[in-house]
């Protein structure tokens, strides 16, 4: 049972870090709620109690995103269903909408933010692995004596290990800061047990900007979830593909390769060979939706015979 | 927790008033606002049976603290179809095509419907099937809901007339007609009061100690701290039988609350009544159980050999019940076989996964009559049983029986009424307890699993000359419908195939896993399995055509079963005809078939899944159908 004795809802930035400095024992912050409030149940926390809640959902400066110089600033309150819904996310974000479909589902998504999503660092984070592609960094913000201080850190560097990242206790993330692609093929592969509302076994996400004519890879960017206990870019994947010319050839021999990279406690063969299925998939899917014709499972066989 | 105050309009209507310790906004509504139309199937964000409009967008309301709302504009299920208006058009047409059943997931299904046109007047299937992603049916299938909203979508639009909606002309015949449900209407507008959303004055709310172990004698229990708790009005145990304490479907042999030991973990130990819920779970924390564990039994056959721990002292050997069924002479059958076929079958334990979590309301009423109101499936039978238990005549003992909210066999065992009885016949306050999604899934018996082995001779013509079917049940720690699920497993075991010479045996045996029970099929679908799929293993083996080898061997009128039933009329004839043409089926033996079946994928055929339809781009639609290999 989820049961608290005080519930804050700061509408400003420094009312939010003055509560959450003050934040007592036990204390907790909370956005969307969508994770803690099952959390408190039998089979995972079990009957839990917060003295304090701090629901930073209503800050205004977390409201909404910029676009400036070729990145885009997602504030803290941006949901997964903006990604879906804002027209002008979705061009320039292109593996978000399809990490945001297999996201939850539409309710939910409507409370989920991408910060929270990327501080409660799942290995399995549907979010982590599309931020990854698009090389995002992440804006904490705390008080120093009185004064809003802010840091950035790239997400490589802020999730490390499994819950754990580089937030200190009395920090917030007021933003997810990330690359602007518009003309790129964006793509996300994830496989669990259900459509809607499973969380990840493995995710894949790619993004693919091919030249002009649709024949030569100009950049190609790989990222892959749940196979270990962080999120990872497939730095060396994309080298292979990055200035060649597409084929079926190269992609079947890039995707045979990060299975190598699978080091989960459970179910490794299982998902080296999702592995190898989705890193094919993500590029296909990906230049696909660039606007390349999509192979069928036969030229599938055919490129990896 | 706190008593900060809330304020928000809910149905157009301001609200402003203490939270009085309702955590999440699912609570305010239901047990503030007393809007239950709005339900709790899982408590965790994935069945969508709390789905409410906040600010315009549908959110889940388990998932939403309360003071998240504050501000916020609430629409409800009743809030749709307020008072003195008619029902919305997704309202009607989810009454018109028969899309409400157990209607428990139906108002969070109708909100869901209502937000996928409100969001897009235009969705697709697709897209429609998308959008209710997040809501759980178990009743439908979901093609009758997904019907509904294509219909509703295609009126509001303007494309189908508004009669559409309404009732269909019916001749003096039902039979081939379309007819609503009378219960409908009440399902689609959230007002049926299921056992968990009723109240009473004065009620108390009970929670359950249930046992970690799997099998362990019970040295002791102290309630006295608990009892001590402030609020909290009894805490019962099975010290509180007054009668002969044992339930179940065929064998009394399940106590009301775990007596001396407990056979499974989840098992009733002790119970507490208090003001609120939230209460009745701090008291359960300070009741004491001693348990002096024992060596558990968890695989059904192991359960069956010598030496192998006891579940029940009445049956040293773990046996629920042995049905063995003999027609003919297999020995002579498997003699005159050109082939033996051999193989081994196993089914796992399945949850019904209702909507609707157990609960009940107990209450003694001005006359003495001890009254208990749950969705049971068998409330005369519950009757009579709690009668003996409570120690009191028939005539003092009521059962109620409430909305089910889905059963399919899983509420023909008395769980929990027995305590809902003693705990308002101790405290004389009407008593109610809600389980939990978690409760239901650890407390609440599964369908049997088996492990079956067939035997079958056959000639190379495919005529079957014998068969033998052993099945191995796990019953778990109770008997509940074990004895039944047993006897229509043999009844049904070779399926409907004319069989000389037969040797049926099936086993339901106790162990210390969860209790096995009433499952839809009553124990058809595991040997149906078995049988079906060892069918297909001989015609590979034979050469034949699945269908054909079923032909050959099927039952006609005339024919006489293996329990000495002569059938007067037999179907089987033309629903392979039926099954054959509708799959367009490619005839021949599964080992004469090329590299690719071309009976697959057809039009009618469920594609596999696709998200994405809110932005496919055009040209994919050809794309999304790879071939299958």
């Amino acid at each position: 049972m989820f049961t608290y004795d005080s519930y804050h809802m700061p509408l400003t930035l420094r009312d939010a870090l003055e509560a959450v400095a003050k934040l007592p024992s036990g204390g907790r912050v909370i956005a969307g709620g969508t994770d803690i409030v099952p959390w408190a149940r039998e089979g995972r926390a079990g009957d839990v109690h917060f003295p304090v809640l701090v629901d930073v959902s209503r800050v205004d400066e977390f409201q909404g995103y910029d676009l400036q110089g070729g990145r885009v600033r997602l504030n803290a309150n941006v949901v997964y269903q903006d990604f879906l819904d804002d027209a002008v996310l979705r061009a320039n974000l292109p593996c978000m909408p399809h990490c945001a479909i297999w996201f939850a589902d539409d309710q939910i998504r409507q409370q989920a933010t991408l910060a929270g999503n990327l501080v409660n660092a799942s290995p399995a984070a549907d979010g982590t692995p599309p931020m990854l592609t698009l090389n995002a960094e992440v804006e904490l913000v705390r008080l120093d004596s009185g004064e809003i201080a802010r840091r950035t850190v790239p997400l490589t560097d802020f999730v490390l290990g499994p819950g754990k990242t580089v937030l200190a206790e009395d920090e917030l993330i007021s933003a997810v800061i990330c690359d602007a692609l518009p003309g790129y093929g964006g793509s996300f592969q994830k496989v669990g047990q259900r459509r809607s509302l499973v969380i990840s076994r493995v995710c894949a996400a790619a993004l693919v900007k091919t030249s002009a004519d649709g024949r030569v890879f100009e950049d190609v960017r790989l990222a892959l979830g749940g196979v270990g206990p962080v999120p990872a870019r497939l730095t060396d994947i994309e080298d292979m593909l990055r200035g060649q010319p597409v084929s079926a050839g190269l992609i079947a021999e890039a995707s045979v390769k990060p299975a190598e990279r699978v080091a989960s406690r459970s179910r490794v063969e299982y998902r080296r060979h999702v592995v190898q299925g989705f890193v094919q998939a993500a590029i296909e899917d990906a230049l696909a939706a660039a606007g390349a014709p999509r192979p069928g499972q036969k030229d599938r066989e055919k490129a990896h015979a | 927790m706190p008593d900060q105050k809330i304020t928000l309009t809910v149905n157009g209507r301001k609200v402003s008033r203490p939270l009085n310790g309702a955590p999440r906004l699912l609570d305010f509504l239901r047990d503030e606002l007393n809007l239950t139309g709005t339900k709790e199937g899982c408590g965790a964000g994935e069945c969508g049976t709390c789905s409410v409009f906040v600010d315009g967008k549908l959110v889940k309301s388990c998932l939403m603290p309360t003071l998240k709302a504050d501000g916020a504009e609430i629409q409800t299920i009743e809030g749709l179809s307020p008072v003195g208006s008619d029902l919305t058009p997704v309202q009607k047409a989810f009454h018109k095509t028969g899309a409400s059943q157990c209607g428990y997931c139906i108002p969070g299904m109708v909100m869901a419907a209502t937000s996928a046109l409100r969001e897009n007047p235009d969705a697709d299937i697709e897209e429609i099937k998308e959008r209710l992603g997040g809501n759980i049916c178990r009743c439908t299938g979901y093609t009758k809901i997904f019907e509904a909203v294509e219909i509703a979508r295609d009126v509001i639009a303007g494309r189908l007339p508004p009669v559409t909606l309404e009732a269909d002309e019916t001749s003096d015949s039902f039979i081939g007609a379309n007819v609503r449900r009378i219960d409908a209407p009440s399902k689609v507008a959230g007002k049926l009061k299921y056992a968990g959303d009723m109240v009473m004055p004065d009620m108390l709310h009970m929670q359950v100690l249930r046992s970690p172990h799997a099998h362990a004698k019970i040295l002791s229990i102290d309630t006295s701290q608990a009892e001590a708790l402030e609020g909290v009005e009894c805490v019962i145990t099975s010290a509180d039988v007054p009668g002969k304490d044992g339930f179940g479907v065929f064998v009394h042999d399940q106590p009301i609350m775990a007596r001396e030991k407990v056979r499974y973990v989840g098992e009733a130990v002790a119970a507490v009544a208090a003001e609120t819920a939230q209460i009745a779970r701090r008291a359960l924390a300070l009741i004491k159980v001693e348990y002096e564990e024992l060596p558990g039994i968890f695989d059904a056959e192991e359960a069956m050999q010598p030496g192998a721990p006891v579940v029940h002292d009445y049956a040293p050997d773990n046996l629920v019940k042995h049905i063995p069924v003999r027609k003919g002479d297999v020995d002579a059958g498997f003699a005159e076989a050109d082939l033996i076929v051999e193989n081994t079958y196993s089914t796992q334990q399945v949850e019904h996964a209702y909507l609707e979590p157990e609960a009940g309301l107990a209450y003694v009423d001005h006359d003495g009559v001890v009254t208990v109101v749950s969705p049971s499936q068998n409330i005369t039978h519950h009757r009579h049983m709690l009668s003996e238990i409570i120690a009191k005549p028939i005539n003092k003992v009521r059962f109620i029986m409430s909305a089910v909210g889905g059963g399919f066999g899983g509420k023909e065992d008395m769980i929990y009424q027995g305590m809902l009885a003693l705990a308002a016949m101790k405290t004389e306050r009407p008593v109610r307890l809600v389980f939990t999604r978690e409760e239901s899934i650890i407390a609440s018996a599964k369908r049997h699993p088996a492990r079956i082995t067939y035997k079958m001779g056959l000639k190379n013509d495919g005529r079957i000359t014998a068969a033998s079917l052993h099945m191995i049940s796990d019953g778990g720690a109770y008997g509940m419908s074990t004895e039944g699920v047993m006897r229509k497993a043999a009844i049904l075991s070779l399926g409907p195939y004319d069989i000389a010479n037969s040797q049926v045996d099936t086993y339901g045996v106790y162990t210390n896993n969860t209790p096995s029970g009433a499952f839809r099929t009553f124990g058809g679908m595991q040997v149906q399995f078995a049988t079906e799929s060892h069918l297909d293993i001989c015609a590979e083996k034979l050469g034949l055509d699945p269908f054909e080898i079923r032909r050959r061997n099927m039952m006609r009128a005339g024919s006489t079963t293996h329990t000495q039933q002569k059938l007067e009329t037999c179907s089987i004839e033309e629903v392979l005809r039926v099954a054959e043409e509708f799959c367009r089926w490619e005839r021949g033996a599964p080992t004469s078939r090329g590299a690719e079946r071309r009976d697959l994928n057809g039009p009618d055929v469920r594609q596999s899944c696709t998200l994405g339809a809110r932005f496919r781009m055009p040209g994919d639609e050809a794309d999304e159908k790879q071939e299958v290999a």
